[in-house]
């Protein structure tokens, strides 16, 4: 297949979605879809994906609501995660009620959480909210709320 | 600076990556998958996409910060191949959860999304920056203007013709050919390793809840792979 010609360059227009690697695929998918309702959306599992028998690797994709997948969740049979190579991620609340029933399910489930953005150096949110939390492997999520939510 | 030269255990061998493009071959995925089809394991962990769309509390994600061992080096790569802009690089700070250390922090911009990429250069009580791993994440994605599966083949040349070297792709995350390569969600990608082995795709097209049912009705990824 061959590209088609075209003047301007063209670059990345926005993040798209982030693939986190996990230790227990079980136990994230419960921490994700409890938190924040994420829609679990495909499965690629060595067994029946090529890419993933080669990679050794299992794959759960998850929805925010519009897009196949937003946040993956990927185990790695051979090799061990780590905190090593990743800060944070930031997710924005769909609005200021999924803003506070996200800390409100947080404090059902005993997940500590801590108010405001986690780097100092961020943008301020007049008029909107932060806070941080970690996952079960440890990785810190920003929740945000936007100032115009 | 002089970055240290480290590899991480994830990263695909540049003999692998000649053979990478065979996933796009119907028989190279069904001889990789002989022994769980005999076994029928195959059949009891099948590979499909649910189709199931609803609402989250989220409504997108907004900044990834990533380590980087030198700030300079990364964000000239994350402009001449994304056309990421930057945005501000701050003073060093204290870090946000281990004392005594600090990061420093440079802020890149997508065309439509300010500030969603931070490289971070982690730095321990002796000053020393820490070397990625390469092991938090498998990758992270950007989607290219245009959103179409022409503009990831346009990007995909135009990066080979500034002497960038995708490690997979381009291909399109599904059974179709001559782009898919058997996975799920639709997406045409390409995707590179940043000078640390963060590994970045570039994509478009990927399938949302509007065409998802009028490209595949009810038909789950199992039984149009």
């Amino acid at each position: 297949m061959n590209a088609p010609v075209r003047n301007a360059p063209i670059a990345a227009a926005k993040l798209q979605h982030h693939v986190i690697y996990v230790s227990d695929l079980q136990r994230s998918k419960d921490f994700y879809t409890k938190l924040f309702d994420l829609q679990f959306s495909a499965l690629n599992h060595p067994d029946s994906s090529a890419a993933m028998r080669l990679a050794d690797m299992e794959m759960h994709f998850f929805s925010f609501g519009f897009y196949h997948h937003d946040i993956c969740l990927v185990k790695h049979h051979k090799l061990k995660m780590d905190n090593g190579s990743m800060l944070h991620f930031s997710l924005v609340a769909r609005d200021r009620a999924a803003f506070d029933a996200i800390r409100q399910r947080a404090k059902e489930v005993g997940v500590p959480t801590r108010d405001g953005r986690l780097i100092a150096s961020a943008k301020p949110l007049p008029g909107g909210r932060a806070f941080c939390l970690q996952d079960p492997d440890r990785h810190w999520i920003e929740i945000i709320e936007e100032p115009s939510k | 600076m002089t970055a240290v030269s480290y590899v991480p255990p994830n990263v695909l061998p540049p003999l692998l990556q000649k053979f990478a493009p065979l996933l796009k071959r119907k028989w190279f995925r069904a001889l990789v998958l002989v022994p769980p089809t005999l076994s029928r394991r195959r059949f009891s962990n099948k590979t499909e996409d649910y189709g199931v769309f609803k609402p989250s509390r989220i409504a997108h994600i907004a900044q990834v910060s990533i380590f980087v061992q030198d700030i300079s080096r990364s964000h000239q790569w994350y402009e001449k191949l994304g056309g990421l802009r930057h945005s501000r690089t701050c003073e060093q700070e204290p870090h946000p959860f281990k004392e005594g250390w600090r990061i420093r922090c440079c802020y890149m911009s997508a065309a439509e999304h300010e500030e969603c990429l931070v490289l971070v250069e982690e730095r321990d009580p002796e000053g020393k920056v820490s070397v990625p791993s390469g092991m938090s994440f498998f990758h992270t994605a950007f989607e290219l203007q245009g959103n179409r599966l022409e503009d990831v083949l346009a990007f995909a040349a135009q990066a080979k013709q500034a002497g960038f070297a995708p490690n997979y792709g381009p291909v399109r995350h599904n059974g179709e050919p001559p782009l898919g390569d058997g996975e799920t969600g639709g997406n045409v990608a390409c995707y590179f390793y940043d000078p640390d082995y963060n590994n970045v795709e570039f994509c478009a097209a990927m399938d949302t809840i509007e065409n998802y049912r009028a490209r595949y009705g009810d038909a789950k990824g199992s039984s149009r792979a």
